[in-house]
Parts: structure tokens; C-alpha cells; sequence
């Protein structure tokens, strides 16, 4: 028997060539866009925002965006960078970003000046499933608290309360305290703060403050997160011990972002191998790998059943 | 833009022919997409109006799917990227019957990129697409540099590369594009056995094997070693490669390498390539062949050249006996292969177009 022969035996040639492919919509562009702000956030992080021209589709919560800067740059790689925050002024979007200049990328960045260009690939990657049934408790680590500033402020749009955890190794490193309490006021959401030196609010990490936290919130939660990844598996263990549905915010290294390279895998649980095979061919384009998820176009958020979390770096 | 020695007088955008011929093949015009840079052309197809650029090299497809190597899977370096993704792909039987007709749809000139761990695995993947509407040729995926089995280093075997082609050969109607790896002695020599083999063109070049060292861990950058190195930091090495392999054969080349502007574009098609291939310049910029291609035709107009074609190999045509073995290096007489100025090779050319037709009868 040829290979060809087993390979149909395993996965039947359907009848209908197209049937079952579902046609995944992109709405994804590339554009130039201005840098309308740039200042200090506190912590050695920087907070941007960039106009963009019309026609560029807003972003949702855990969306993130390749930003490319202008030629020369030091680095050859867009940078994926998630949003926290969109608004419109004057009919244009107006994207925020918070981030750390930790490499030569992000460096370049922290240079521009007001009126610079970057150019912006998005919107990338798939959202916060904010509108599930059940409280949504948002636990932000560190710089993770950017895409969750970001639902939050989505949340308080909608009227709808949460639950948000804000965690970091220090006080000072507690970034967007400030933002996080303004954009949970206008709905009446409670703020949790977690330092591992207990220098503020609850003493230990934020997973720690969760554990502690859920039994006195009315079931169903539904948890959003995003952090260091080391942290995510310890959300995602919590979650898949408690019985509670949680999606984490994962990062990678990538290149093109939009799902054409295969540069950013993310080892996928054997629950979620099993069903993408069972799923064969049917599969939406580019979801059928049973081993590996591609961050940028099945995240970057994932349920914490989809991920093996032994095996995430 | 400035013009070229030539100084003629522009001409109009519009007036300018792009387009070219690969082999038996008509192309619209010379800039495609790279493998493993445009998926399966579907997923740029909101941004890049397939339609419009000389054609779409999907990426490569095996006979089983594939899942690809562990992470880390790419390492920025400087003005360049490793990769080592190990030919994650759907497999042929999806790439049949899910890609294909999509591609189809969005009336692309699609070359189906395959790629095999022997030969019988290519012969299996060509018996199944050979005669597959809506593939107007393959390119042969000789020179992964990611995977353990049947990659560059495999098909360095000179008399296996010309025996594989020449075994595949018959299955299809459609002609058959060789991609050669750079990390060869002398890339003269495979491109000779592809030829001899059968190939119709051949495309130069794949990645250069890299590594990139993270100093603290003292590991790789990239989950497997070692990785393929692209971007603009191998454009020259691969305009040198593609220069030498368009010196050896009379069959057309593709070239490829770190192409990211019209001009980048142009110095291969100088150096002897027919077409391009615009690849990690894509990861930046998803409508980078859109560009390059608008750049080349501006480029044209403004040197008042009507045809690019007539820019194939002129700069080979000047520095041909540059590029001939040296003597008293390896000690062989060249292989009796004379300069080629543009007039030989335009008799060359329709002599190619004459073959490609009587084969095409006779397919039929």
C-alpha cells in the first residue's frame, strides 16, 4: 500500500471539494500610523498611542498588532505588541500600548518622537471571549496588565462588573493601578492587588490572591489573564483543578503574525490533539496541527484546556 | 529612478512588458512569492490581489501532514531571520482538496511547492497533482535545511537529484522547478544534474543553514540548532549563487534571496534569473511583492526598457568567464559552456518555447 493509500484511509477524500471549509474572514491590514504620544509610564515602562488612518478595523481585548517602524530601523522584524486601549478621536482610531524597552526593537520605539511613523499590521489574533456567561474575573501580571486594562475598560462600556487582580513583584512594578481603579469606578468592579514582597495590598503572587479570592465571588467566573507565562500555567492549573474556564494571553517570538510562517508554536494539550484530529480536514485553514497552535492566528488567547502547560516555555 | 548605462528615454508605466517565460510557462510578470512566506495564498488574498503578480509558490506540501519542529521556530539576527519550522504543512490530501480550489478561485498562478523524504515520496506527491487542474507548474523542495530526513543535505547526492527528476518527469505535464540549497561546494554542479535530470527551471536559492547562539543558556535560539538564514542579509551571497547557477545551465532560473525592493529584483534578473521570488520581505510587509513588482515596472519605464526580459542576464552576458571555475582552484576545465550573450539566449529561449509545445501535444 502506497503512503497516498494510507493517508486516505485515515482521512477520507470527502465527495463535495469545498464542503466543509470554513472560510476564515480577515479584516487584518497593513498601515501607516502616526505617533501621537509617547511618555513615561512608571517602572521603566512607556505608554504609546498611534493614530491610524480610516479603515483600519478596531482591535478587541487580547487582539494584538505587528508594529513595524520606519526605514532605517535597527531590527528587521515587526514587533507584535497587544493593545491596551482604543478610542476614537475625531473620527480616527487612536491605539494604545504599554510596554518595556528591553530590546533593540523596543528601543528604536521608545525613540519616536510625536508625529513619527510606525507601520501597523492588525488587527491579529483572536480576543477575550468577554461576553461568556459568568463573572469575568481579569488577572494581570507585571506588563501582562496591558490587553486587561484594555477589557476592562470594554466591561465598563457594556455596565458589566468584574472582578480585576493586578499582581507584580513590587509596588513600583504594579503598572496601571491607576488606569485599572479609573476604568473599573464607572462600573462598580472591585481592584485586588498582589505583591510578592507584600509591599502593597496582599502579600504573594497574584494566582495565590485568585485561589483566595474565587470562593467568595458568585459562580459561575469566568477568568481573563495575561502575565508572564510561568504564571499562566499557574492560572491554568488553578483553573482546570477548580473547574473554572479561563483564557490566558500567551506571547511568542513571531515573524509575519498572521499565521503564514508557522514561526510561533504553542504545544497544544492532548484534549485539544484529539479533537483537531477528530476534526481532520474539516478543520478551519491552518487550525488542523494536532501538535502545535500557532499564537498569532489561534491565540494568542487560549482556554486553559487547549494548552499542555507542562510543556509551554 | 535613475536609468542604467543604457540611457534611453523613459517610458510610460503602462507601456512596459513584465512579462516573462519559465520554460514551457508564461508568467504575467516575474515576481512571485517565495515558499513558506504566503502560506497557501489564500491568506494574503484580502491584501494582494493574486491575480496581479507573476505567481504564487505555495508552501511546500508533503505527503502526510506535517507538524513541524519545537519551538522556538524563529531568531531575529542582524538585516535577517533564522527559521527552523521543519515543513509544517497540511498534507496533501487537505492541500488537494481545500487549498487548491481556493486557489483557483482567487486566479492565481499557483506553483505547488512539494517536498519528499525520497523519492518515492515526491513520486507519490507528483502521481497525485501531476495532472491536478490549476497548478501551472512544481517546485521540487530539494534544500530544507530543518528536517531530519530528505532535506538540503539528502538530495546533495548529485546522481540521486538527477535521477529523481528525471523518475518525476513523466508524471506531470507541467513543468518542474528545481529549489536548490546554497550550502553547496559548488552550486554549479546541482544545477548541471537538475538540467540533466530534466528540470525545467530552477530556482536560487533556499536558506543559508545558520545559528544563532543565546550566550547566557549557551542554547540555540531556535528549539532544533542549527536554522535557515533569509532577509537582506543573504542577498548578496544568493545574488552570487544565482549568478553561478544561471552561468551552468541553459534552463531558466528563479531567483530568490533576501529580495525586498525592485531593484533587489532587478540586480537577479541582471545576473541571469528570469523571475523572482519575494519572500521574508513579506513577513514585514504582506504586500512586499505588490511593491517590488511597482518599483520594477517604474524602474523599466524609466531606463526606457519595454520589455524586462530584455534585462535577463545582462550583466551575466558582460561577466560570464568571471564566474568559470577557477583552474587552479579545482583543477577541471570548464564544461564547455560559452558566455551567453542576450541574442543566443533569445534563440535559446524560443527553441525552449518550441520543446515546451511538442510536449505539451503530445501530452495530450
Amino acid at each position: 500500500m502506497s503512503v497516498l493509500e494510507r493517508a486516505s484511509r485515515s482521512a477520507p477524500r470527502r465527495t463535495g471539494r469545498t464542503a466543509g471549509t470554513s472560510r476564515t474572514v480577515r479584516t487584518w491590514r497593513q498601515v501607516a500610523a502616526r505617533v501621537r504620544d509617547q511618555r513615561r509610564y512608571g517602572g521603566g515602562f512607556l505608554w504609546l498611542e498611534l493614530e491610524l488612518p480610516a479603515g483600519f478595523t478596531a482591535p478587541a481585548a487580547g487582539q494584538f498588532v505587528q508594529l513595524l517602524l520606519d526605514f532605517p530601523s535597527p531590527v528587521l522584524l515587526p514587533r507584535p505588541m497587544s493593545v491596551a486601549s482604543v478610542r476614537k478621536l475625531a473620527g480616527r482610531l487612536v491605539l494604545g500600548f504599554l510596554y518595556g524597552p528591553v530590546g533593540a526593537g523596543t528601543r528604536a520605539l521608545a525613540e519616536l518622537q510625536p508625529g513619527a511613523t510606525v507601520h501597523v499590521t492588525g488587527p491579529l489574533g483572536r480576543a477575550y471571549p468577554l461576553s461568556e456567561q459568568g463573572t469575568p474575573v481579569l488577572v494581570a501580571g507585571g506588563r501582562g496588565v496591558a490587553p486587561l486594562l484594555f477589557a476592562a475598560e470594554t466591561l465598563a462600556r457594556s455596565r458589566r462588573r468584574c472582578e480585576f487582580l493586578l499582581g507584580a513583584r513590587t509596588s513600583r512594578l504594579l503598572l496601571g493601578l491607576a488606569e485599572a481603579r479609573a476604568r473599573l469606578a464607572r462600573s462598580g468592579s472591585r481592584l485586588h492587588v498582589a505583591t510578592d514582597d507584600g509591599s502593597r495590598g496582599f502579600r504573594g503572587d497574584v494566582v495565590r490572591l485568585l485561589h483566595h479570592i474565587a470562593p467568595t465571588l458568585a459562580a459561575p467566573i469566568v477568568v481573563h489573564a495575561c502575565g508572564p507565562h510561568g504564571m499562566l500555567a499557574a492560572v491554568a492549573r488553578w483553573a482546570l483543578a477548580s473547574g473554572v474556564r479561563a483564557h490566558l494571553a500567551m506571547e511568542s517570538v513571531m515573524a509575519c503574525g498572521t499565521g503564514v510562517c508557522r514561526g510561533c508554536p504553542l504545544p497544544r494539550s492532548a484534549e485539544a490533539r484529539e479533537r483537531v484530529l477528530a476534526e481532520g480536514a474539516g478543520a478551519a485553514a491552518l487550525r488542523g496541527n494536532p501538535e502545535w497552535a500557532m499564537c498569532c492566528t489561534d491565540g494568542p488567547v487560549f482556554e486553559a484546556r487547549e494548552l499542555d502547560w507542562e510543556r509551554v516555555e | 529612478m535613475s536609468g542604467p548605462a543604457t540611457r534611453r528615454k523613459p517610458i510610460a508605466p503602462r507601456r512596459v512588458d513584465l512579462g516573462v517565460r519559465v520554460g514551457p510557462l508564461t508568467l504575467r510578470n516575474p515576481v512571485l512569492t517565495a515558499s513558506g512566506t504566503f502560506g497557501y495564498g489564500d491568506e494574503y488574498a484580502h491584501v494582494v490581489d493574486l491575480s496581479t503578480i507573476g505567481g504564487v509558490v505555495t508552501k511546500t506540501v508533503t505527503v502526510m501532514p506535517r507538524p513541524g519542529n519545537a519551538p522556538a521556530r524563529v531568531a531575529e539576527t542582524p538585516a535577517g531571520m533564522l527559521n527552523s519550522i521543519g515543513l509544517e504543512n497540511v498534507g496533501l490530501e487537505r492541500f488537494r482538496d481545500e487549498k487548491l480550489p481556493r486557489l483557483r478561485e482567487l486566479e492565481a498562478t499557483v506553483i505547488a511547492s512539494v517536498g519528499g523524504e525520497t523519492p518515492e515520496e515526491l513520486e507519490t506527491l507528483l502521481s497525485a497533482l501531476g495532472r491536478e487542474p490549476g497548478v501551472a507548474a512544481f517546485e521540487l523542495n530539494f534544500s530544507c535545511p530543518n528536517v531530519a530526513a530528505g532535506g538540503a543535505r539528502y538530495w546533495t547526492d548529485l546522481s540521486r537529484l538527477e535521477r529523481t527528476i528525471a523518475l518525476l518527469k513523466p508524471l506531470t505535464d507541467k513543468p518542474l522547478i528545481a529549489k536548490l540549497s546554497p550550502d553547496v561546494t559548488d552550486i554549479r554542479e546541482t544545477a548541471r544534474a537538475c538540467e540533466r535530470g530534466g528540470a525545467d527551471a530552477l530556482t536560487a536559492v533556499n536558506t543559508f543553514v545558520g545559528l544563532a547562539i543565546d550566550i547566557d543558556s549557551l542554547e540555540s535560539k531556535l528549539g532544533r540548532g542549527t536554522g535557515g538564514l533569509s532577509g537582506p542579509a543573504i542577498k548578496p551571497l544568493a545574488l552570487a549563487r544565482c549568478w553561478e547557477a544561471a552561468s551552468a545551465v541553459r534552463i531558466p532560473v528563479l531567483g530568490s534571496g533576501g529580495i525586498a525592493s525592485g531593484r533587489d529584483a532587478l540586480e537577479f534578473m541582471a545576473a541571469g534569473a528570469t523571475a523572482v521570488q519575494v519572500g521574508t520581505a513579506t513577513f514585514l510587509e504582506p504586500e512586499a511583492c505588490t511593491r517590488v513588482l511597482d518599483e520594477m515596472r517604474a524602474w523599466l519605464a524609466a531606463s526606457g526598457m519595454a520589455r524586462v526580459s530584455e534585462l535577463i542576464g545582462a550583466f551575466h552576458a558582460q561577466h560570464a568567464q568571471e564566474c568559470e571555475p577557477d583552474a587552479a582552484m579545482d583543477g577541471r576545465e570548464p564544461q564547455g559552456r560559452e558566455p551567453r550573450g542576450r541574442e543566443q539566449r533569445g534563440r535559446e529561449q524560443r527553441g525552449r518555447e518550441q520543446r515546451g509545445r511538442e510536449q505539451r501535444g503530445r501530452a495530450r
